[in-house]
């Protein structure tokens, strides 16, 4: 009975001893964890903050890749009518037959609301205040291009109607 | 003192642009544009008498590029033709000249205009209108295949009228410089 109170009694303290130890090494673990965490914790958000920022970076990157190829394509298409048609002015001016030039001109005036599409021609600017040609008329001019076999104007402006076609032509002399 | 000085050149320079637009002067610049488009026009006669007097061209374009260069004369302009053969100088309206032209009894023929310059200025009259006289030399050329030739050199002053005119344009009205030539006379004719 002695022996089995002071074996209760001991075995309470081994195991009061136990908890304390277990406890103490939880919490020696938890500090040691709580030592070696921030580092790493920093150095995960550091690394995770560096993934965001290359991946905003590829997104801005995108995002200006796309509006620069949407600028270009914008450009690609107000540009257009005007290469098109310096294209016809130098192949009708520079037209080695006569069927070759009225090819050119059927061909050019597709690009026209009508053959009487205006044709304004500068002559000169100053201060804003601009010296014309008599005026003509894209059929007529086209025409003069084929019989003087010369093309003395470069395009300034061309305005369009909602179907695309061109419906007003300025030109300005080249010298 | 610089201060009176840049108000003194400000007053100066708006007096004369004031000046300018009340007597109806332009600015040597645009001046030199109206010169250079009145030249311009007497070369795309040039060109055009050369298609209208070759032989190649055909009769349904000599016909279309007769009514382009008839645009360019101002309303009753007539053309003088001479010849080596006769002492006269013939002048005929300016359609009529472009239908003998058509009709000359040659199989080949070559008409060139060069030495094309003013040789009075364009000067502004009283009633607003520019006048000038631009002279030009024409070789002529007339060749058929029975051996018939001819050959000439003729100096021609063509007078020039510049005109500020206005007309609508989809609505609004656009102020342009009107280049009309007149008469074209003959002064001298060569070999």
């Amino acid at each position: 009975m002695i022996v089995t109170r002071f074996s209760l009694r001991q075995g309470i303290s081994v195991l009061v001893i136990l908890l304390v130890l277990v406890g103490a090494g939880c919490k020696s673990k938890k500090a040691a964890m709580d030592v070696t965490d921030p580092a790493a914790e920093k150095a995960k958000m550091e690394q995770e903050a560096a993934m965001r920022k290359q991946q905003e970076e590829e997104t801005r990157r995108k995002q200006e890749l796309e509006a620069e190829a949407r600028a270009a394509e914008a450009k690609r298409k107000e540009t257009e009518p005007y290469r098109k048609l310096d294209t016809y002015f130098s192949a009708i001016a520079n037209a080695s037959s006569l069927a070759s030039a009225n090819s050119s001109i059927s061909e050019a005036l597709s690009l026209f609301a009508s053959k009487d599409t205006p044709v304004l021609i500068v002559i000169s600017e100053e201060n804003g205040q601009k010296d014309y040609d008599r005026p003509t008329t894209i059929g007529a001019y086209l025409n003069y291009l084929k019989d003087q076999k010369k093309s003395a104007n470069k395009i300034n402006q061309l305005q369009f109607d909602s179907a695309g076609k061109i419906t007003e032509v300025e030109l300005v002399t080249k010298n | 003192m610089i201060k009176y000085l840049y108000t003194l050149l400000a007053a100066l320079f708006l007096s004369s642009g004031l000046l300018m637009a009340q007597t109806g002067e332009i600015s040597p610049k645009r001046k030199q544009a109206i010169d250079s488009l009145a030249l311009e026009k007497v070369k795309d006669l040039s060109k055009y008498i050369s298609i209208i007097g070759n032989k190649k061209t055909p009769y349904s374009e000599a016909t279309r590029v007769m009514d382009r260069a008839g645009e360019l004369f101002a309303e009753g302009s007539e053309m003088g033709v001479s010849s080596l053969n006769h002492k006269d100088v013939t002048y005929y309206k300016v359609r009529a000249y472009f239908e003998h032209l058509i009709a000359l009894n040659y199989d080949r023929v070559k008409i060139q205009w060069y030495d094309i310059h003013y040789i009075s200025d364009l000067e502004r009259q009283p009633d607003g209108r520019y006048v000038g006289v631009i002279t030009i030399y024409q070789r002529f050329e007339g060749e058929s295949d029975d051996g018939l030739k001819y050959k000439d050199t003729t100096k021609k002053d063509i007078t020039i009228y510049v005109d500020r005119k206005k007309t609508q344009i989809a609505g609004r009205t656009v102020e342009f410089w009107d280049v009309l030539l007149g008469d074209i006379r003959v002064t001298e004719t060569s070999q």
